[in-house]
């Protein structure tokens, strides 16, 4: 069936472009800019052969030179610098995941933060020991938080959250010496082995990184993921918006832009202020309208519905269209460029995390207990800050598309409920989806993830990956920037089901499911591997067998190194569409993507060109479902 | 385990060659420009023509649409594949079929019935479009045992289903003596699984006669059956891979298959349904393809009719008497999760009528347990207060009350008649399932007569109310986002326009906000529209411009703009039906009200009617205002002019009505204890005279004295 209503890569693009010639007129510059300032990149650090990890150096591998100083390899240097990168990413989500820990510790009936999903922390606390009988709730939060925060330095012990994997998995984790201790120790470990004379063993830096990035999947992402639910509530199906077409010309726009929730929760609670609403209809506004941009958005677009402005490499454009009275950022993949392009505009630029504190920002550290009342200043001065908008440089693109997100796991088992038999069938499992993998009618899943890369068309890989996976049959889970390429494009959008092979089509109708299944920001693929641990359990197989893989086609951030390896220890082989920054050693091109497999059973396959990747997973599905005998 | 889609193939390849070996045979003793058509329809081979567009009217026709069907069956592993191959053998069955017809219009001699002509099509068709057949049932058999296959086909005819029968379940039919035919609704198609290309032919037809389908519209027409007719196919043991093929074709174009076989078998939600429990199969079949029954009889020994709701069983004709206020009694509505739920079940446990002697009182908890995949558990009260007016219309039975203060009467006529306590179950089933259909999908009824069990039961009933008082107490104007018209009245009063709101219920006093939520979601066209709340004007008075927007759409522009806490200022306007009217007392300040079952004189000097005929048809008179009685102690009662202070006047029955609740406004609102000891009342200071009841609300103290005018 003819699917017309999609906005197509190029329409993104044109609109992309008529927003730059703003940036031109104004003579600030853009990432595409910088990006052709910075091309050619250094080959050393593309290949990952640079040590500058003591003073001695720097030392680059080149034929000639092919050892270090000290006599370290391209093996060496190759996986000291990608452990670092794995370290690097695992304390990122950690400490988003830390944070919320804290928030929930600090919750209270009467305060800014209270717990919305009950059942979900009484679950968790009985997974961990913790008593929830006859105990006032805030007493059982307090106590699931502490213990939560005792992860990240717990001296003995493995993480708590390793339980809810299947039991071959633990085997082969247990076997495989991959279980991480307490978070903290694990980054820690990483950098002390990466130090001038400690490991230069290439196997053994690839082991850690496995260890590391396991501490961040099955330990502080899902701890923030799972805490962000207690919290805020765990997403259920809603409906949303997606580009630039959700901002309001004629209402004050704030955009909420990083990746933790916790302050942006205010925000949009301010924005449902019946005084603040007034006080933004008593300066001329028709409301206020405030959007997300990055994961931010995701986190509050699944738990609210809040509009999706865009993904990463658009957060300088949405400032562009001038009509942002303030943009609050809190952690992650925010561009510095923000500060001097703000000043440009009447934009009020607004950091709160000692994590991000940015030059040309206005520094308003978030504080728990205050944070209700602070979401409400910063709502104020955006709508007085209405009124300065310089009209010359307004050009709102009026584009946007439907979505409809909030595929929490729990909302997936739901949604599968509906397809259940009540004279045969079990409720509340993935069974309805795996007789629909066994039967062939769904072929396999993908969870795309992963952000845009200048080094990529921006969103053209995720998209025309998705469509070809859609048009075979293959049912897809997203999250981050992935997950708002897929928005933007329309294919969250219920009639997207049109677009897709027979099989999976039926299946969406049936579900009422639109076949791009958003569950959330990048902290929350721990959401992703909880799905492929129910399905393997509710199959009896183990995780590696199931037709199911991951892909991240315009990956940048040393976050998406350490999921990649949180994924491939899940034992979901993970397809990259940039290539990870060891291509100077051979060895470990061949750790990544063969060596870990023998381990854990995942690995990654590298592939820049977006069609042999796609059709290199289509392939691997098949395999997989070849060995099952289906 | 050999693959579903191997399968599919498989058979759709044996389909394709028995077709080509019809086709030689007949073309052996024929020569291409011999007549090759169904007799009696204007649509050719009704599936060659739809998916080939194709008009056979020859056997050289029917040569040339060979090729075409061996084009749509493609190989490759996917869904698309299996369909196209499943659309093509239902095009290879109808070649077989055709062949048949070559020298006859009767190749069947009247044992099956083969194909159906275009005037049989329309007549199944019909009451298909109009859901009066609620679906039709392909049943490929032989069944189990022949009193198996009775069962079967008698239980789809039971319900209304439509069965066509395909294979050793026509003899197993026949040996049972069962009448069958288009009239009786059962159709004995023919031996073979080709023949399924009559039923698929049948439903091309359909499609291009009801839906205006053309020929070549693969997508639409998928589409069209997907949606609009609710078949499905019941496939006993053994299923081969013929049988499958053709079920590839009832898939794709939506229909469900439901089988006993294992072997080789493949499970698919809601699409391909292994289910062993054949007995169990009705139940199963209608649940896949989201079939529900409406229940047109109920089966109870006396009559069922709005005429009944009022007659009053007197205590001489009583047989015996379900009484609340002496007894543990009540009644209930839950939601269950489906699997916890038998449709239809009704169990009674303890005494039913028979022992208990007559004239006397008994216990009862009556318990309806319902499921559905949009129940919500604010709908539980709603339902729960039909139960009223569904056990009224029962001939001979006479019930009053609520939760557990019910009182149910059975006449000794009613009980003579057969009418036992299991009869109640049944009518809560019927007229639960038929007026709730959205949102009931499936419901059993306990009914509780034994004393022992009866007291806990009702703690446990009494903390549910409890619970709903509490969420309902929770609700205000202030927490919800949405408020609900209410244009029920529209017959009567055309520009009436009721905007309900959770502290503030429809004048008619039968509306609530969560009534109102309800309907809407039971029927989104439906009286109850939602309105949104976003823009405010005023919020003392109540005004806000999404509920303006609101009124002026419903009432076609009859009304601007009304305020939903004021009197004065844009009152809410009345259809007729209120159960009470407010108007001002300009003596004292305040406003008298008067319900509509008081028929004396008020302090206004007129009465009930008098001011109802001021108030009535749609119109606003700042002034007066029509309302139900629980309005009365709302905190958003006149908040505009001062709130329930302002009540000077009652009758005393309405007065003795509200007092609690009243009260308790009154001390939240202004600290007065006992404020409706300060209202007056016909006793109090009679009728109709202004100045007594303003010497007498001076000695009581009443506030509304000390209150800035009204006007």
């Amino acid at each position: 069936m003819d699917v017309n209503y999609f906005t197509t890569v190029e329409r993104m693009e044109e609109v992309s472009n008529r927003l730059l010639e703003t940036a031109k007129q104004i003579g600030i510059d853009t990432w595409e800019d910088r990006k052709k300032n910075q091309t050619p990149s250094c080959m050393f650090g593309e290949g990952g052969v640079c040590c500058r990890i003591c003073s001695m150096g720097p030392c680059r591998i080149t034929p000639k030179a092919p050892k270090g100083i000290c006599g370290a390899t391209a093996d060496t240097i190759a996986g000291r610098n990608y452990l670092r990168m794995v370290a690097a990413g695992a304390a990122t989500h950690s400490d988003h995941g830390r944070e919320i820990c804290r928030v929930l510790y600090n919750a209270d009936p009467n305060g800014s933060y209270k717990i919305t999903d009950v059942a979900k922390l009484e679950k968790i606390a009985h997974e961990w020991g913790i008593e929830t009988e006859g105990r006032d709730i805030y007493e059982v939060a307090r106590e699931v938080a502490y213990t939560g925060l005792m992860e990240y330095g717990k001296p003995f012990g493995k993480l708590n959250f390793l339980e809810r994997a299947n039991d071959e998995r633990k085997k082969v984790w247990a076997e495989q010496d991959v279980e991480p201790g307490a978070v903290d120790k694990e980054v820690v470990k990483a950098m002390h082995m990466t130090h001038m004379g400690n490991t230069a063993d290439a196997e053994a830096l690839v082991h850690q990184g496995l260890r590391t990035g396991m501490s961040d999947g099955w330990g502080g992402s899902m701890m923030g993921t799972e805490f962000s639910d207690v919290l805020f509530g765990t997403p259920m199906p809603r409906d949303t918006e997606a580009f630039f077409g959700v901002l309001d010309k004629e209402m004050v726009n704030i955009i909420v832009h990083g990746h933790d929730p916790a302050m942006s929760e205010m925000i949009v609670q301010a924005t449902e202020d019946r005084d603040l609403q007034e006080y933004a209809r008593s300066v001329g506004a028709k409301g206020i309208n405030v959007c997300g941009l990055c994961c931010t958005a995701n986190e509050v677009a699944m738990r609210h519905g809040v509009k999706m402005v865009g993904n990463f490499l658009q957060q300088e454009k949405a400032l562009l269209t001038g009509v942002i009275e303030m943009m609050v950022v809190d952690v992650q993949c925010i561009f510095p460029a923000l500060g001097p392009l703000s000043e440009c505009f009447h934009t009020h630029f607004i950091t709160t995390s000692p994590i991000a504190r940015i030059p040309g920002s206005r520094y308003v550290p978030f504080n728990t207990a205050e944070a209700r009342e602070q979401g409400r200043t910063l709502v104020r001065e955006a709508i007085d800050n209405f009124k300065n908008r310089d009209e010359t440089k307004i050009y709102v693109p009026e584009d946007k598309q439907q979505a409809n997100v909030g595929y929490s796991c729990e909302a997936i088992r739901k949604c599968l409920d509906g397809v259940t038999n009540s004279h045969l069938d079990e409720r509340d499992t993935y069974k309805p989806l795996i007789d629909c993998i066994k039967a062939g009618v769904i072929r396999g899943a993908v969870a795309m993830v992963g952000c845009n890369n200048p080094k990529v068309r921006p969103d053209y890989a995720h998209i025309e990956i998705m469509k070809k996976l859609l048009k075979n049959d293959i049912i897809i889970v997203v999250s981050g920037c992935s997950a708002q390429a897929a928005a933007k494009y329309g294919l969250m959008d219920k009639r997207a089901k049109d677009y897709c092979g027979a099989g999976l089509k039926r299946v969406c109708e049936l579900v009422g499911i639109p076949p791009v299944l958003h569950m959330g920001s990048c902290v929350d693929i721990s959401r992703m591997m909880l799905l492929a641990t129910g399905i393997a359990k509710d199959w009896g197989i183990d995780v590696p067998q199931v037709p199911v893989v991951g892909c991240a086609p315009e990956w940048m951030s040393e976050k998406a190194v350490s999921i990649a390896n949180y994924v491939v220890t899940t034992g979901i082989d993970t397809y990259l569409g940039v290539s990870p920054q060891v291509s100077g050693s051979a060895q470990m091109m061949e750790l990544i993507t063969e060596g870990t497999r023998k381990m854990v059973g995942g690995g990654f396959i590298i592939n820049t060109n977006h069609e042999e990747l796609v059709d290199a997973m289509i392939d691997g599905i098949e395999k997989k479902r070849a060995a099952l005998g289906i | 385990m050999v693959g579903l889609f191997d399968r599919a193939f498989k058979g759709s390849d044996e389909m394709y060659a028995l077709a080509e070996k019809a086709l030689a045979e007949a073309l052996a003793t024929h020569d291409e420009s011999t007549p090759a058509v169904f007799p009696n329809t204007a649509y050719y081979a009704a599936c060659i023509y739809e998916y080939t567009g194709i008009k056979v009217m020859t056997l050289g026709d029917l040569k040339s649409a060979m090729e075409p069907i061996r084009a749509m069956m493609t190989r490759n592993y996917r869904t698309h594949d299996v369909f196209t191959s499943g659309i093509a053998t239902a095009m290879a069955a109808e070649v077989i079929e055709l062949c048949k017809y070559l020298d006859t219009d009767t190749p069947y001699n009247g044992e099956y019935h083969g194909h159906m002509n275009d005037a049989e099509v329309r007549e199944l068709g019909v009451p298909l479009v109009t859901r009066d057949i609620p679906g039709f049932v392909v049943i490929i058999g032989p069944a189990p045992s022949e009193e198996e296959a009775e069962a079967l086909i008698k239980g789809y005819q039971s319900r209304g289903i439509f069965v066509f029968l395909i294979g050793g379940i026509i003899d197993q039919a026949k040996n049972r003596k069962l009448s069958m035919g288009f009239p009786v609704r059962i159709v004995p198609v023919g031996p073979d699984i080709w023949c399924a290309s009559h039923i698929i032919s049948l439903v091309m037809r359909a499609a291009m006669i009801f839906g205006a389908i053309g020929p070549n519209q693969y997508d639409e027409m998928n589409k069209y059956t997907f949606e609009r007719i609710f078949a499905f196919v019941n496939a006993f043991d053994p299923v081969d891979d013929l049988t499958i093929a053709c079920g590839a074709c009832a898939i794709a174009l939506g229909f469900p298959v439901i089988t006993n076989d294992t072997k080789d078998m493949w499970r698919v939600p809601k699409t391909l349904i292994i289910q062993e429990d054949t007995k169990d199969w009705i139940e199963t079949s209608l649940e896949a393809r989201d079939i529900k029954i409406k229940v047109t009889n109920i089966d109870i020994p006396v009559s069922y009719s709005s005429a009944f709701e009022g007659e009053i069983i007197r205590r001489p004709d009583m047989q015996v008497e379900i009484d609340g206020s002496r007894k543990d009694c009540f009644e209930l509505c839950i939601t269950k999760e489906a699997h916890e739920v038998e449709d239809h079940k009704i169990e009674v446990i303890g005494p039913d009528f028979d022992e208990i002697p007559v004239g006397s009182k008994m216990c009862a908890a009556i318990i309806a347990e319902v499921a559905g995949k949009s129940m919500q558990s604010d709908f539980e009260s709603v339902f729960e207060r039909k139960f009223h007016t569904f056990v009224n219309c029962m001939e001979g039975i006479m019930h009053t009350g609520q939760r557990d203060l019910i009182r149910i009467r059975v006449s000794k006529n009613a009980y003579e008649a057969g009418f036992r306590i299991r009869h109640i179950g049944e009518v809560l089933y019927a007229k639960l399932k038929n007026e709730y259909a959205a949102v009931i999908d499936k419901c059993q009824v306990k009914i509780y007569t034994s004393t022992d069990e009866l007291h806990d039961l009702r703690k446990m009933a009494n903390e549910i109310y409890d619970k709903r008082d509490e969420r309902l107490a929770g609700l205000t104007d202030e927490n919800v986002d949405q408020f609900y018209t209410c244009i029920l009245c529209q017959s009567f009063s055309p520009s009436h326009v009721c905007i309900v709101t959770p502290e503030r219920l429809g004048l008619c006093g039968a509306v609530s906000w969560l009534d109102a939520k309800a309907t809407n979601e039971l029927d989104a066209n439906g009286p109850s529209q939602v309105v949104t709340k976003e823009r405010v004007i005023d919020e003392n008075v109540g005004s806000w411009e999404d509920v303006n927007e609101a009124v002026a759409k419903y009432s076609r522009g009859a009304l601007e703009r009304v305020t939903l806490y004021s009197i004065m200022e844009d009152p809410m306007t009345s259809c007729g039906c209120f159960e009470c009217i407010c108007g001002i007392e300009p003596f004292s300040n305040g406003v008298i009200i008067v319900n509509r079952e008081h028929t004396g004189m008020t302090p206004l000097g007129m009465t009930f009617s008098e001011m109802a005929s001021m108030t009535g048809g749609g119109v606003q008179t700042p002034g007066f205002m029509g309302h139900g009685k629980h309005f009365i102690a709302s905190k958003k009662f006149m908040k505009a002019e001062g709130g329930v202070a302002r009540i000077v006047w009652m009758p005393k029955a309405l007065k003795e009505t509200v007092r609690d609740r009243l009260n308790a406004t009154a001390m939240e609102l202004y600290g007065i204890e006992n404020f409706c000891d300060m209202i007056g009342d016909e006793e109090s200071c009679g009728n109709g005279d202004p100045e007594e009841l303003v010497n007498f609300l001076s000695e009581t103290g009443h506030p509304a004295l000390a209150m800035d005018p009204m006007m």
